[in-house]
């Protein structure tokens, strides 16, 4: 019945990348002493403009986006004797981003779904 | 594409770190065993890690729902190996485990080598921990869109 | 309850609203109409200008949280506001309707 705004779609494909992005920084993580590992990532940003021009262009933002973000490999960082090349710094620091990133989307869905609840029951409870 | 998924590499990683350091724990003790029941002198063994990566389309198969491999990026330890390397020879004519020439056997075991090695395992082991509680805070925070 | 509405004026160059005044039925929801009208208008744009805000700190263009999360809660408070003067038109209708000429 109550169709999801541009906005909630957009959110819920925020979300689903920060997901997809905290998954990949979990099996970097893991894989910090395996020899021969490359680091992976997803396009954040490209994913999320996909998915955005998706919205747009399915009538009123009323489906959700199948999304199935690709992973591929980091180019630049240091490769170690072993072949491995995931850099600590990067993964820790990349994971508190994700995390925060996480939390914003969080906060932001909830009070979308506030603002529509509040509204249905005509504003005498919130 | 799920956050339990996340729970399961990091454990993974958990899991396979502990048994690096046990193996690492186990060399240290037998740094100075000169006879085992194998007979010689105590090996020091070296743990392989190995990683399940999986392709682009097996994840987008796992997306639709196909059960199967561990999620991608698991890692466990593939084997354990022994050490190759030759045992250090100590002259000592009166031990037991002398041989012919009066030289002792003793592993080839650096516990400074070791030692580092452990630190590193209890590093990783601690950066997969912390990946574990954001992970799990993560999932927290989803239940939470419920609440109110 | 005249003087509580005044208040509200604050939602944005509403001006003074319409006593309550024993006057036909028309004029009085005409007045109150317009006055819910505006209100709404004010809460769309607002709201419509907050959307487009946290579409682009999503996309990473512009970093300013700060100012994204204080737009929000203006469209937020804006939109509680308008919800308790629609609360209030209805129920000083309702008021009129029962007065008995």
């Amino acid at each position: 019945m109550t169709t999801p705004t541009p906005l909630l779609s957009m959110l819920e494909s925020y979300l689903k990348l920060t997901t997809a992005r905290e998954q990949a920084i979990s099996a970097n993580m893991a894989n910090v002493d395996t020899p021969g590992y490359h680091t992976h990532d997803i396009n954040f940003a490209g994913e999320l403009q996909n998915a955005m021009r998706k919205i747009s262009n399915v009538g009123n933002g009323s489906e959700s986006v199948p999304l199935i973000p690709a992973s591929r490999e980091v180019h630049g960082l240091l490769e170690r004797p072993d072949g491995n090349n995931v850099s600590l710094d990067r993964e820790g620091l990349l994971m508190a981003e994700t995390q925060l990133q996480y939390a914003l989307g969080i906060q932001l869905i909830r009070r979308q779904f506030h603002q529509i609840i509040s509204a249905i029951n005509g504003g005498s409870q919130s | 594409m799920n956050l339990f998924d996340s729970l399961a590499v990091s454990g993974s990683a958990l899991s396979a770190e502990r048994q690096r350091s046990e193996i690492i724990a186990a060399n240290m003790a037998n740094a100075e065993t000169t006879h085992t029941e194998a007979g010689g002198p105590f090996h020091r063994r070296e743990v392989v890690f190995h990683s399940t990566v999986s392709s682009n389309f097996q994840l987008a198969l796992h997306h639709e729902g196909v059960q199967g491999a561990p999620p991608h990026g698991s890692v466990h330890i593939s084997e354990v190996v022994d050490d190759t390397t030759p045992p250090v020879m100590k002259y000592e004519p009166g031990h037991p485990d002398a041989n012919k020439d009066g030289y002792v056997a003793y592993p080839a075991i650096n516990p400074v080598m070791e030692m580092v090695d452990l630190m590193a395992s209890v590093r990783a082991y601690q950066l997969n921990a912390s990946a574990v509680t954001a992970t799990k805070q993560m999932i927290q925070q989803t239940i939470e869109i419920l609440k109110s | 309850m005249s003087n509580s509405i005044s208040d509200l004026g604050s939602i944005g160059n509403i001006g003074t609203l319409p006593k309550v005044q024993p006057a036909p039925k028309s004029e009085q929801s005409e007045g109150f109409g317009g006055v819910l009208a505006h209100a709404l208008q004010q809460v769309n744009q607002l709201n419509g200008g907050a959307e487009q805000q946290i579409g682009n700190m999503l996309k990473g263009g512009s970093a300013d949280m700060s100012s994204v999360m204080i737009s929000v809660e203006k469209a937020d408070i804006a939109f509680q506001l308008m919800m308790q003067v629609r609360n209030k038109i209805v129920s000083a209708y309702q008021d009129i309707e029962k007065m008995q000429f």
